[in-house]
């Protein structure tokens, strides 16, 4: 019996040609294959972390090699955050938008450049939507207590009225200061803040270095990158008639470097008479708005989603989407008899999962 | 004798694959785990007709048995190819270097560990990434491939013996 | 019989190799075990500080101070939920049971997390509304 025969034999052996040919070959695909999966997969991880600031839940998800760095960035999203929401806090005496509210009628107030652009970011779209969205309409919302399901009287709410005019609302870029013309008016910020604290905390993710991840702040997210394996981020759509954990999400959508912000009938509200009494409120009318129960935009920044779904739902689906289309913005809306309007943008982009 | 050989091989090869659809077959209680009762004919294929004839044996064995599993050009085939070439190019140059070193099951023993290292490293490289994961599991695969590795190297050692006297027989006869 | 003849051929290299790769494998097993309690965690924080790190393994019930008083949080079958709280709207209360992700109650400032912090296969990655 021969012990290592192959190695003297001339047609298939070690030492032929045609065997180290095979070989080589073989090596040069299983380099092939070994390089391509190692690109794909980088060594990036996704971290998360929630915490409660601006008196709701706030997650941020980053994409990061190293948990010391996602930290780090977080944390100081998380403080730009919590300084924006001390700057624009409504109900505190000391923020500077009580100022404003304080100072009203008499003279104008100086305030950081975050507040300046939060109040103009905030007529700005009051001008889009035609006052559909208004945040001087904090001489109404401020009757309304959904807590204690307080419901006010109608000529509390007429009279709250007349102080409801984003037109009243004077800026001077000069001076970084802010006017409100008549004695009594309040702005309440409550529907940009959060969207404009999500825009400011990705600025600072990316200054940390982080090139992907989530800012949600209540609902209002701002997305940039994508995951670790290149796929979009995934948005689930709240499911305004949600009945149980099952049917919570009504559809989910990608997202690369876009906001997304959902305004809901469902998210404040009681119910009195049978009728829902919720927290977006029409400043022509200083009562909960109808026409829509939940209206979902995407944009390019979180705070223009933000005010500009509080704006449409108060319009109803007709006007709101000329306003999308005027825009260029991308958006869903399901109206009061459960209809879904979709801007074409998204078709192939979103999945429905549960029926309102 | 040439021709003859290769028939060998041939059947060698068809044995491991056998072998190899066999273990695939038996109930695991861990996905990943394996007897590696192909190595048994590795192992005999070395003794009989050296580190090269090994080698093919297992590439043929590992192409064919993941072109049959249709698993070929995916994780599972990557895994096999490099565990099990790595295995037997070990146990080859450990035996042409020294022959009478390690008996079968030494080598055997030699072979499911390098089987099971490189396993682990390719895993770890292209699919796992979580250090912590492969080294939890690296100890468990240690002492489970010794185990393994010894059974297959006494049937291999047994099937040596007998191979080699019925050879001997059938070179008499002829 | 055939055994036996077997049990001659094995080499000394052999023995010394068996026995040292039992030996470490066993070891480094042992070690392996105390070395990496990579276990998902629930992660209990009040107003962003952390004030309890628990093992999902462990069924019990920790009450979290807060500013308005106890949110009760219990684990049970590597599951959590918050079992009682002084909030006004139970809105944690109704949440129920999860296996990953987070509980929150507002009010009270709680948040708990369950799971690596790594989730690949979640099916949204956030929701709006």
């Amino acid at each position: 019996m021969k012990i290592n025969f192959i190695l003297h034999n001339p047609e298939f052996g070690p030492g032929s040609l045609r065997y180290i040919f095979s070989v080589l070959h073989l090596s040069a695909c299983l380099l092939l294959l070994v390089s391509l999966s190692a690109c794909s997969s980088q060594k990036d991880r996704v971290f998360s972390k929630t915490r409660v600031l601006m008196d709701t839940a706030i997650t941020i998800t980053v994409v990061a090699a190293s948990q010391e760095g996602a930290e780090k960035a977080i944390d100081s999203a998380f403080r730009e955050i919590e300084k924006i929401g001390k700057l624009s806090d409504f109900y505190s005496s000391g923020s500077e938008i009580s100022l404003i509210n304080k100072k009203a009628g008499i003279s104008g107030v100086k305030v950081s450049p975050d507040v300046l652009q939060l109040v103009e970011k905030a007529v700005y779209v009051s001008e889009k939507t035609g006052g559909a969205y208004d945040m001087t309409i904090g001489s109404v919302s401020g009757l309304y207590d959904f807590h204690k399901k307080v419901l006010p009287g109608k000529d509390a709410v007429r009279k709250g009225l007349r102080l409801v005019n984003y037109r009243d609302i004077s800026i001077d870029r000069s001076v970084s200061s802010v006017f409100l013309k008549k004695e009594g008016m309040l702005i309440d910020p409550g529907g940009i803040t959060k969207g404009y604290a999500a825009d400011k905390a990705l600025e600072c993710l990316k200054k940390e270095g982080i090139a992907s991840g989530i800012i949600s702040v209540a609902g209002d997210i701002r997305a940039f990158g994508s995951k670790p394996d290149g796929r979009p981020w995934n948005i689930g759509i709240r499911n305004p008639r949600a009945e149980s954990r099952e049917d919570d999400v009504m559809a989910t959508i990608e997202l690369m470097d876009a906001a997304i912000s959902t305004s809901g009938d469902y998210e404040r509200f009681f119910f009195s008479d049978n009728v829902r009494y919720h927290h977006i409120l029409d400043p022509r009318t200083g009562r909960p708005a109808s026409r829509c129960i939940s209206v979902s935009i995407i944009a390019d920044e979180a705070a223009y989603t933000d005010a500009f779904s509080t704006g449409i739902f108060i319009m109803g689906p007709e006007q709101g989407m000329k306003v999308l289309e005027e825009m260029k913005f991308n958006g869903v809306i399901v109206d009061n008899r459960g209809r879904i309007h979709m801007t074409p943008g998204i078709g192939g982009r979103i999945e429905f999962k549960n029926s309102p | 004798m040439q021709l003859q050989d290769k028939y060998r091989i041939a059947i060698l090869s068809a044995y491991a694959l056998g072998l190899h659809g066999f273990e695939s077959l038996l109930p695991s209680p861990i996905p990943w785990l394996r007897l590696g009762l192909a190595n048994i004919i590795t192992i005999t294929t070395l003794f009989l007709y050296g580190t090269g004839a090994a080698v093919t044996v297992t590439l043929i064995r590992v192409v064919l048995g993941s072109l049959f599993a249709g698993t070929f050009p995916g994780p599972a085939f990557i895994l096999s190819l490099g565990g099990g070439l790595a295995s037997a190019l070990v146990m080859g140059s450990i035996f042409s270097v020294a022959p009478r070193l390690f008996s079968a099951i030494g080598l055997s023993i030699i072979g499911a560990l390098f089987h099971n290292l490189v396993q682990l490293v390719i895993a770890y490289f292209l699919f796992i990434q979580k250090i912590e994961a492969v080294l939890l599991i690296t100890p468990l695969m240690v002492l489970l491939g010794t185990l393994t590795g010894t059974a297959n190297g006494a049937v291999s050692g047994l099937l040596i013996k007998n191979l080699k006297i019925s050879g001997q027989k059938v070179q008499n006869v002829d | 019989m055939n055994l036996r003849i077997l049990l001659n051929t094995t080499t000394p290299a052999d023995k010394v190799l068996f026995s040292l790769l039992i030996i470490v494998s066993l070891s480094g097993y042992l070690f392996a075990d105390k070395l990496l309690p990579e276990n998902p965690s629930v992660r209990i924080e009040v107003n962003g500080k952390p004030v309890y790190i628990l093992r999902v393994t462990e069924n019990r019930t920790v009450p979290v101070k807060g500013p308005h008083g106890y949110t009760y949080v219990e684990i049970k079958d590597q599951r959590v939920r918050i079992s009682g709280s002084p909030c006004a709207n139970k809105l944690c209360v109704q949440q129920g049971w999860i296996s990953s992700g987070a509980l929150v109650c507002l009010p009270n400032r709680v948040v708990v997390t369950i799971g690596k912090q790594t989730e690949e296969n979640m099916p949204v990655d956030a929701i709006t509304g």
